[in-house]
């Protein structure tokens, strides 16, 4: 985990889509919303939940790896860039590979976008765009103590199992106490025995 | 790999050493004065070729490299759809179509500069290399012809509009390459998206080395016909070093995109190959097209070679892959505040 | 792979587009739109300036800024600090700024002799001179009387002080009222009854105190969703959630306890709960004895509310109420908030309350972390109704029937008494009167009854019949396109002035950019009526600034008393709670602090609540119940939010919300039939809504309008329309009813990049709109 990252809690999350129209507000590619809301649980209840790239760091992002381009760089601070606009060839790789479901990709301009954790706002002291606006706290920017300074009691966790594989972020989900020790399950379907999908 | 690559870059190197010195007819043809942009290009080529292998290397890479090579030189291909492939290269490589959608200044400021780029490199490599030689036999002008190893392709009037062409075709490049890199510069320094991680040596050195290859270029003409060449050796000089310069750094930085980007033409005819035959993958959950089925199995591979040893939830469409995340947390993580 | 799309046999489609290739649902395209197409939007940094404001819409006011580039135009929204909303923006305020130099913009003023012909656009003379003599020919005719005046809750307070007064001074007509009536009166009644004030106990920042938070009728999370963060910062630190609604909304699915009552039954519930409280003896009789009157004729009546009895009423379980009888007069410190859930019935005013009783009776009231409050809907939803454009209010909350107030306003406007007119009437009344030829002509400014009043055939009829109707807006409103004359007036950008928050702190809103060409303040507009009525030395006002010091003294010694507010002091602190009575004053956040209240005898009254079932009667034919309500993306009747591209991506039409035991179909076309008309949604099917009921939302023009439906019944008292329940039934439809293109001036198209996905016929993938994946078709 990054020491200023974004905590997500969907718990708190009311799906208003400020968080979207937000990030189309970013400078760094006003006018395009790279963030995802979904509804998770569609016809039973209103729940939500926001999607911002995890920025993986173990193993080492795999939108990044699977780039046939060497076009997704990582900074040194651990933020996932989106795809250098120069080298991207659209061939999205990234988005179907991402474990998380984050990269956009734009076919006629062959170019892959997503989160890069508003780079532009984040350099000057400023939060994200879409953390800043969040009006429940569901996407918070700061570090894990201020955090929990404002929220007492709160935990997070930053790895993720999809099937065997454990993927640890630089973006954090708020968890309960008692699943801190737990890779948050990634969703990914367990197949059983008779090789029907669990879902 | 470095190994490989290292062994690769050489013979390419050695190759262009080869080419070089059989293309100037054992250097009869060769201009002692471009030396330096010769050895330039031996290690431009020593370079790309290097750093091309290392890329295709790497799993990602190689995969599309094969796939994309593969569609490229398959008979069945070239068959069913004849002109894919000179389309593509024409919309793809030549005029950029896909630089219009993401902006049509920026598209337009772009083929400035390739266009310019392409000329210059079409003129200089080859007499650098001692290939073109421009010979009068009236020992100077105004007839002239223009011999590729030795061989007459042309002859022409140097008053003419072509001799006006031939002689000034460095100073076009140069008037198409200065608006376009401007453009892009003065957006470096506007923009905030292009801000944005923006990096000196890999965002702006090469704009400002374009800049100052052309402007000097340009002002060697406007020495050698306005001051009778004054100050003409310094930027003779300056000129060179910029050129040579610019040639290094190619497989290094931003400008190793050039290289890279016929992959797009691959990847494309790759994907285009699989459509035409309908085979589209459909996301397990949701049944939405994915992609085509090679391209999925190509990258559950790749993903393989990588260790990502979640390659099957490639076979689900991003939005399902939320909305599968969002359902396990709320079931196994927290339902609702608490 | 999946088997039915192997194809058959080694077949080459015959045509493979090079480009573009596939992708799948939500990562192509980036919901772009955002009202100005991307490749438009330019992020160049030639110097911009910040200019802080507040947000146009709700109640919450959110403060923020708006960037104006070199040029000194609006070009996008900053978050800014404010203690109010600390940052945090909702989806509507971010996207507010592209109303400023949104195409669709009136820009002249657009004029027609009768309702065939089209509208043309006529200079600002022609216009005016036009009203003024309409206003003239009618008033000479048929009586002062027969010209209305309808204002609106979304105005600077000075402009509403100049509605009541351009009434009163310039039409000396008892004919007006404004668009709070279908929103704000039930609670402003109840407030009035109990506290002889009218506005929220407590601020904000009270709800972080809380043990316990009782939200009813409120569906915080998208109508307020930046007030949704001092609830989560109660529960953070230990507060129990009570959430009271019929829908399982966003902050109803996590609450503690979610009472899913049957819309209409609200004071059945709350006199049930406050029979609990007596019952298990959790009243504090202290304070009930101490500051009240009234308390054993309640209790009298709550006696005959057993848990069982409302149980049967509300269609909850009797154990519920108990629980939420324990646990709200339990907690220690609890607190009661409510908005248009429980205030939109024709028992607005006891509904609200009902729930003052309960808060009273266990003493919650006027300490830091107890109390009560309403979420006022309009931005200006407080200040609007404080200064005299109600029917039968005077500016400083006074009474126009009360004879001491009356006196102080004719001195302040220099007017002889006997010119005053008497209280008129309410908003759909006059509605009603306008159908009847009782009112011949009519001024609406900033509102749009066509979709806002409930009945729409009613409401369309009475706006027919008018002889002669101008509306003051910004962008034509399906009202302004059935009008004579349309005046185009500035967005809240583009002049400066106060309104009053939920809290009622007044903010102030600061001019960000100049109007565009031909477009004029409504402070002006109304000046130069006045003018050529002949009262140009009543209304001699150059701007708000001058309003607002006219304003300040007309309030001063009232209850709502503004006069130590100053904009330099506004500007400094960043909002000023009222009753502020000097400059030095800090204003008064927290009401009944020291128990008083401001009855002359200083005691909350309490007032008795009987139930009774809503004005549609349930039968064979209208066996269910049909609420209406608000979604997060889009503002009251839509007319702003309805041409913001982002939001119409977001929610691109209205839906009926069906519990899945009917049997139908996510999407199927629903046709939901009242006894007033019918109307048919595609059908978003969840089990987050009573079996009982359907939910529309009402932001869309008819023949999409949930106000097709509903019914036209008032609250005897605060003259509010029952739009939160009437008796309906739904059956399967062929086709759904297209969503028509907002209104614009002759010779305009409605922005086409914003109403890309207008035309869908799918519901949203949840009441919150549609999630980012799912793309126009």
């Amino acid at each position: 985990m990054m020491g200023k990252t974004i905590f997500i809690d969907p718990g708190r999350c009311i799906g208003c889509q400020a968080c979207v129209s937000a990030c189309r507000e970013c400078d760094s590619h006003r006018g395009k919303s790279m963030i995802h809301l979904d509804y998770t649980d569609p016809g039973q209840s209103v729940a939500s939940l926001p999607t911002v790239c995890m920025h993986c760091e173990d193993p080492i992002a795999p939108c990044a790896e699977v780039c046939p381009a060497e076009a997704i760089l990582i900074t040194a601070d651990g933020v996932v860039q989106q795809a250098d606009t120069t080298r991207c060839i659209g061939c999205a790789n990234c988005v179907n590979a991402c474990p998380f479901g984050v990269p956009k990709i734009d076919l006629e301009a062959k170019l892959q976008m997503k989160c890069n954790l508003c780079y532009d706002r984040t350099a000057y002291g400023l939060a994200p765009m879409c953390a800043t606006v969040c009006p429940t706290g569901a996407l918070f920017y700061g570090t894990l103590e201020e955090l929990q300074a404002e929220r007492p009691g709160v935990q997070v966790a930053d790895s993720f199992a999809f099937g065997d594989v454990m993927v640890s972020t630089g973006v954090a989900m708020v968890v309960p106490a008692d699943k801190v020790q737990w890779p948050v399950p990634g969703g990914l379907p367990v197949v059983e025995v008779n090789g029907v999908d669990v879902r | 790999m470095t190994r490989r690559a290292t062994l690769v870059a050489t013979a390419v190197s050695l190759l262009l050493i080869l080419a070089i010195y059989f293309g100037s007819r054992m250097l009869r043809d060769f201009d002692s004065a471009l030396i330096p942009y010769a050895v330039a290009t031996v290690f431009l080529a020593f370079g790309v070729a290097y750093r091309y292998t290392v890329w295709v290397s790497a799993p990602g890479a190689r995969r599309l490299f094969t796939k994309g090579w593969g569609s490229l030189f398959s008979a069945e291909n070239f068959r069913k759809a004849p002109t894919a492939l000179p389309k593509m290269i024409a919309t793809y490589l030549g005029f950029q179509k896909f630089l219009g959608a993401r902006s049509h200044a920026r598209w337009a400021a772009h083929q400035l500069i390739f266009w310019g780029c392409i000329l210059a490199a079409a003129i200089t490599f080859p007499l650098t290399w001692g290939w073109f030689t421009f010979t009068s036999s009236t020992g100077s002008g105004p007839g002239y012809e223009m011999r590729i190893w030795g061989f007459k392709v042309l002859g022409y009037d140097s008053s003419s509009l072509i001799g006006w062409l031939m002689f000034h075709g460095l100073d076009v490049a140069a008037v198409l390459v200065i608006p376009g890199a401007s453009y892009f510069l003065y957006r470096r320094m506007k923009d905030r998206g292009a801000m944005t991680g923006q990096r000196f040596a890999y965002d702006l050195v090469p704009l400002i080395a374009l800049i100052v290859i052309s402007v000097t270029g340009l002002l060697l003409t406007f020495s050698s016909i306005f001051l009778h060449g004054g100050g003409y050796e310094f930027l003779a000089l300056l000129h060179m070093v910029s050129v040579v310069f610019t040639l290094i750094y190619i497989p290094f930085g931003k400008f190793f995109h050039i290289v890279q980007r016929p992959a797009a033409v691959g990847m494309q005819l790759f994907k285009y190959t699989a459509r035409q035959k309908d085979e589209v993958f459909h996301c397990r959950r949701c049944n939405t097209p994915i992609d085509t089925a090679p391209y999925v199995e190509n990258l559950e591979a790749t993903m393989r070679d990588l260790k990502l040893d979640f390659a099957e939830w490639a076979e689900y469409c991003p939005r399902c892959k939320r909305e599968l995340r969002g359902n396990a947390y709320l079931s196994h993580v927290k339902k609702g505040f608490k | 792979m999946t088997a039915q799309d192997v194809p058959l046999g080694p077949t080459v489609r015959a045509h493979v587009p090079l480009d573009p290739s596939i992708a799948p649902p939500g990562t192509r395209g980036f919901r772009d739109a955002g009202g100005i197409p991307a490749d438009q939007w330019h992020a160049d940094q030639n110097g911009e300036t910040l200019v802080p404001t507040h947000c146009c819409f709700c109640g919450v006011q959110c403060g923020m800024y708006l960037r104006v580039d070199k040029g000194g135009k609006v070009f996008g929204v900053e978050p800014r600090n404010h203690d109010i909303n600390r940052m945090r923006l909702c989806p509507k305020g971010i996207n507010a700024y592209q109303q400023v130099n949104h195409p669709d913009r009136l820009t002249a003023p657009l004029m027609r002799r009768s309702r065939n012909e089209e509208f043309r656009e006529v200079s600002w003379e022609e216009a005016l001179d036009f009203t003024a003599s309409e206003v003239r020919r009618i008033q000479q005719a048929y009586g002062n009387d027969a010209f209305g005046l309808l204002g609106g809750a979304s105005l600077f307070s000075e402009k509403t002080y100049l509605v009541g007064k351009f009434a009163r001074v310039a039409l000396k007509t008892r004919h007006v009222d404004y668009n709070g009536r279908l929103c704000m009166v039930s609670a402003a009644g109840a407030n009035k009854l109990a506290f002889g004030i009218d506005r929220a106990g407590n601020p904000f920042s009270d709800i972080l105190l809380t043990d316990c938070l009782l939200i009813a009728g409120s569906n915080v999370g998208e109508c307020f969703p930046v007030m949704t963060q001092y609830l989560w910062g109660a529960r953070d630190r230990g507060a129990v959630l009570i959430v009271v609604d019929p829908r399982e909304t966003a902050i109803a699915r996590t609450a503690d306890i979610h009472v899913a009552l049957k819309p209409g039954t609200d004071s059945a519930f709350f006199n049930a709960v406050l029979h609990v409280v007596v019952r298990e003896n959790l009243v504090d009789a202290a304070y009930l004895a101490a500051n009240t009157t009234g308390w054993d004729e309640v209790r009298a009546k709550v006696a005959e509310y057993p848990p069982e009895r409302s149980a049967e009423i509300c269609g909850v379980p009797a154990a519920q109420i108990e629980q939420v009888a324990r646990v709200f007069a339990g907690a220690g410190k609890s607190m009661a908030w409510h908005a248009r859930g429980i205030e939109h019935h024709s028992q607005g005013v006891e509904n609200c309350l009902s729930v003052i009783n309960l808060c009273v009776a266990t003493g919650n009231i006027g300490k830091p972390g107890a109390g009560y409050g309403t979420i006022t809907g309009q931005g200006n939803g407080q200040g609007g109704r404080e200064h005299g454009q109600k029917s039968d209010m005077l500016p400083g909350g006074r009474s126009i029937m009360n004879d001491e107030h009356r006196r102080q306003i004719c001195e302040i406007w220099g007017i002889e008494e006997s010119e005053l007119p008497p209280a008129g009437t309410s908003m759909m009344e006059m509605v009603w009167q306008m159908q009847r030829g009782e009112i011949r002509g009519l001024i609406g400014v900033c509102n749009n009854p066509f979709v806002s009043l409930p009945n729409y055939r009613v409401v369309k009829e009475g706006y027919d019949a008018t002889e002669f109707h101008a509306q003051f807006d910004f962008f034509l409103s399906e009202t302004a396109a059935n009008a004579h004359v349309v005046f185009p007036v500035t967005t809240w950008a583009e002049d400066e002035g106060v309104m009053a928050n939920a809290e009622a702190r007044v903010v102030k809103h600061n001019k960000a950019q100049e109007p565009p060409a031909g477009v004029r303040t409504d402070t002006w507009v109304m000046c130069q009526l006045a003018q050529r009525l002949g009262f140009g030395d009543k209304f001699a006002f150059a701007g708000s600034r001058e309003v607002f010091e006219e304003l300040r003294t007309a309030s001063s010694g009232t209850v709502n008393d503004y006069y130590g507010i100053t904009y330099e002091r506004l500007e400094e602190t960043g909002g000023i709670a009222w009753p502020c009575p000097d400059t030095e004053h800090p204003g008064t956040p927290r009401l009944f602090e020291d128990g008083k209240t401001y009855h002359p005898d200083g005691k909350i009254h309490l007032q008795v609540v009987e139930w009774h079932q809503p004005m549609d009667p349930y039968d064979d034919d209208f066996p269910m119940s049909l609420t209406t309500g608000r979604t997060v993306a889009h503002f009251l009747s839509g007319n702003q939010t309805r041409r913001l591209g982002a939001l119409v991506e977001q929610t691109p039409r209205p839906w009926v919300e069906v519990h899945p035991s009917h049997g139908f179909q996510n999407g199927d076309p629903v046709r939901v039939v009242t006894r007033r008309g019918s109307a048919v949604f595609p059908a978003l099917v969840t089990e987050a809504i009573r079996p009982d009921t359907f939910f529309v939302p009402y932001h869309w023009p008819s023949p999409t309008a949930a106000n097709i439906l509903t019914i036209d019944a008032l609250d005897p008292r605060s003259k509010i329309p029952e739009y939160k329940v009437c008796a309906c039934r739904i059956e399967r439809a062929d086709s759904i009813d297209e969503v028509p293109a907002p209104p614009v001036a002759p010779g305009h198209v409605a922005y086409p990049e914003t109403q890309v996905s207008r035309t869908d016929t799918l519901p949203p993938t949840a009441p919150q709109g549609r999630a980012t994946a799912e793309e126009r078709r």
